[in-house]
């Protein structure tokens, strides 16, 4: 059931939801590359991304913010994409890392992906290898900056064009076993 | 240095004593290298571990003798007493290379055998869990032969980005860029070549 | 209708709305004084009013049975009802809600209400992690309810009445109070109320790092956002309640948030610096001493 509201009662909730998006982002960081490492000391004391309103979540039910740190191999970009499609709008993509990017030093590599968003919609990349925990706040703040713009469309992109991303990712997933979600 | 490797020495006379086909020699301290015959790896590996002590396996390594046609299996086993390593190698063919598994010597063998079976394409016989390992779904040969060709396939199957597939030289970018040259002396370097 | 009964519907209205301000303002502090314990600078105080209104701006999509939607209602439900049969504030027909004559065995009831209904919900989403955790919330409760049982049977022996407004009456003076008139059961319901905070060492059931989050890890967005006002306004019940029975109670909203936040940093504090207990070391822990506290205040009162 849509909900009608005046213009100007409706830009004024969206404001108050951007802003709280924008202050509280949740992520899931998905930990398999080597840049999973710098994620401990964005958290902990020396660089307190808290301030931010930066957290942890525990599962993709709960997260905003899907954190690729590092290479993807096939067999975890298939993991990716259904922890991807178990979280709830809206929410967004940040890849970190030259491999998520370009492939980073495994261009030639059999079995990683080199372009991260041609299978997920990526919202903020943030480059280096790896890239230190400023470098990452940098990328969060990014982040901020896209959402406050209401620019962070990821999740709808990804509706719109599901077959285009369901024809890459079967591409190379080749056992393609899993369930459909319903967003 | 004869006085040195006396304990590498003992155990290389026990083995040849008891297996008199394989070629025995010591590169250097602590070391032990034998080529063994296929069928010979079972009982030597288990004289080993029962009769000399060599309780630990430490790794089993593969390697891809194209000009051959023959794939090689090395095992390290380890003494804990002596310190010694006895590296054991066999030859399979490369076509069908079919081998009896070593689970019941050492259990923790099965990820060695599993990671080989789908890098190098070798059977392990009674085996029982050759399944997917790190690769899902993996078509064609096996990557780590040196048939493989790992930057053509990297390119048809996978997406790259535009700048990237060519695999430019980084200096030479930036030479280009800032409008240097590049020294005769350092130019053999500079250039990589892929094809 | 008379003015009283308008009142009366007006507390109904501001003291759910004070409850979640103040229990989530509680958060946001002690996520704050978290943070300077671990040597970091923290989140604004105001972080966990952004969480809870962007968990309600999230669309939500998950459907796994009708219990899995109810779930969360419940635990709402127990919280704010609970609060409604809470004396907020000592002799004012305000904040008195709807105290009667045996609220405290009916409290005793209600608080359990809605952990149960968490358990319901969390049991049909089939995630293993929520089960884990449900199974282990329910174990801690039955360490806990112990203690806490016999802590409140102790008084209700003592003063021989079972209102929390008769309770509030008997204490008309810093040293009527029931912490000094009866400590041992005060030691045996602090003790149980640390269990009942959910805060470090006994924090078996939310444990992030074991289970993700236990019974909170299938429900996202509204549920959780849901699930967190819940937690804040029975955090705020709570207080309250052992704010009126061992403290005194308080005349004025001030008074109240003082006592309250006082009795709040015992289970924070503790939590800060101590490890988590197993689930059957917590159970052994909540059997042991506060038990043992809670019968001694029991004989003290009967011998």
């Amino acid at each position: 059931m849509e909900v009608s509201y005046d213009k100007e009662s409706r830009k004024i909730v969206q404001a108050i939801e951007r802003f709280a998006r924008k202050h509280s982002l949740w992520v899931l960081a998905y930990g398999t590359g080597c840049g999973a490492i710098e994620v401990p000391p964005t958290m902990t004391s020396r660089y307190d991304a808290e301030r931010f309103g930066i957290r942890g979540a525990a599962t993709p039910r709960q997260a905003d913010v899907l954190l690729i740190t590092g290479y993807l191999s096939v067999k975890t970009l298939k993991r990716v994409i259904r922890t991807y499609e178990q979280m709830q709008d809206p929410k967004y993509v940040i890849g970190f890392g030259s491999c998520t990017i370009n492939g980073g030093m495994y261009w030639d590599s059999y079995n990683t992906i080199k372009l991260l968003d041609m299978y997920i919609p990526v919202d903020v990349y943030i480059n280096g290898c790896m890239p230190r925990p400023e470098a990452v706040i940098s990328g969060f703040i990014e982040l901020q900056k896209v959402i406050a713009e209401g620019k962070a469309e990821g999740a709808r992109k990804y509706k719109e064009n599901l077959d285009w991303y369901r024809a890459n990712q079967q591409k190379i997933i080749h056992n393609w076993n899993m369930p459909d979600y319903n967003w | 240095m004869e006085v040195k490797l006396q304990v590498e020495n003992e155990i290389l006379d026990k083995i040849k004593h008891t297996f008199h086909s394989a070629e025995v020699s010591i590169p250097r301290k602590q070391r032990v290298e034998v080529k063994l015959r296929n069928d010979l790896i079972h009982p030597f590996l288990a004289y080993l571990k029962d009769t000399l002590g060599f309780k630990h396996l430490s790794h089993i390594s593969t390697v891809d003798w194209l000009e051959e046609n023959e794939i090689e299996l090395v095992y390290i086993v380890m003494n804990y007493d002596n310190l010694v390593e006895v590296i054991a190698k066999i030859r399979l063919d490369r076509e069908k290379p079919e081998i009896p598994t070593l689970r019941e010597f050492w259990p923790q063998i099965e990820t060695y055998e599993r990671e080989i079976h789908e890098m190098y394409g070798v059977n392990f016989l009674g085996h029982g869990n050759l399944t997917d390992f790190i690769l899902e779904d993996w078509e064609g040969i096996p990557p780590m032969r040196r048939d493989f060709d790992t930057v053509k396939y990297a390119k048809e199957t996978y997406f790259n980005r535009p700048g990237r597939e060519d695999a430019q030289d980084v200096r030479t970018t930036i030479t280009k860029k800032s409008g240097e040259e590049i020294p005769e002396l350092a130019k053999v370097y500079s250039v990589r070549h892929l094809e | 209708m008379d003015s009283s009964t308008w009142l009366k519907i007006l507390g109904y209205i501001i003291t759910p709305i004070t409850a979640f301000v103040v229990g989530v303002t509680y958060g946001g502090i002690v996520r704050v004084i978290t943070a300077r314990v671990q040597n970091r600078f923290g989140p604004p105080i105001t972080q966990n009013f952004w969480d809870i209104i962007k968990l309600y701006s999230k669309k939500t999509a998950v459907h796994h049975g009708l219990m899995q939607h109810w779930g969360p209602v419940f635990a709402i439900t127990a919280s704010v009802t609970s609060l409604f049969f809470i004396p907020v504030l000592k002799d004012s027909p305000l904040w008195l809600n709807n105290s009667f004559n045996g609220d405290i065995i009916f409290l005793l009831y209600m608080m359990v209400f809605g952990s149960l209904g968490m358990a319901l919900g969390a049991g049909q989403t089939g995630n293993p992690n929520s089960a884990i955790g449900v199974a282990r919330g329910l174990a801690l409760m039955v360490g806990y309810e112990v203690p806490f049982v016999l802590a409140l049977v102790a008084i209700m022996i003592q003063f021989k009445t079972t209102s929390i407004a008769e309770l509030m009456a008997v204490q008309d003076g810093f040293s009527n109070w029931l912490i000094f008139q009866s400590p041992f059961a005060f030691i045996a319901a602090i003790l149980a109320f640390l269990g009942m905070m959910h805060y470090a060492p006994f924090d078996v059931t939310f444990a992030p790092a074991e289970i993700a989050s236990g019974p909170a890890s299938e429900f996202g967005g509204k549920y959780l956002a849901l699930m967190q006002t819940s937690g804040s306004i029975f955090t705020f019940a709570k207080l309250v309640l052992f704010t009126d029975i061992f403290l005194g109670g308080a005349g004025d909203l001030v008074t109240l948030i003082v006592k309250t936040f006082l009795l709040y940093m015992i289970p924070v504090l503790t939590g800060i610096v101590n490890p988590r207990y197993r689930t059957e070391q917590a159970i052994t822990f909540f059997w042991k001493w506060p038990t043992v506290f809670g019968i001694i205040a029991i004989l003290i009162v009967v011998l």
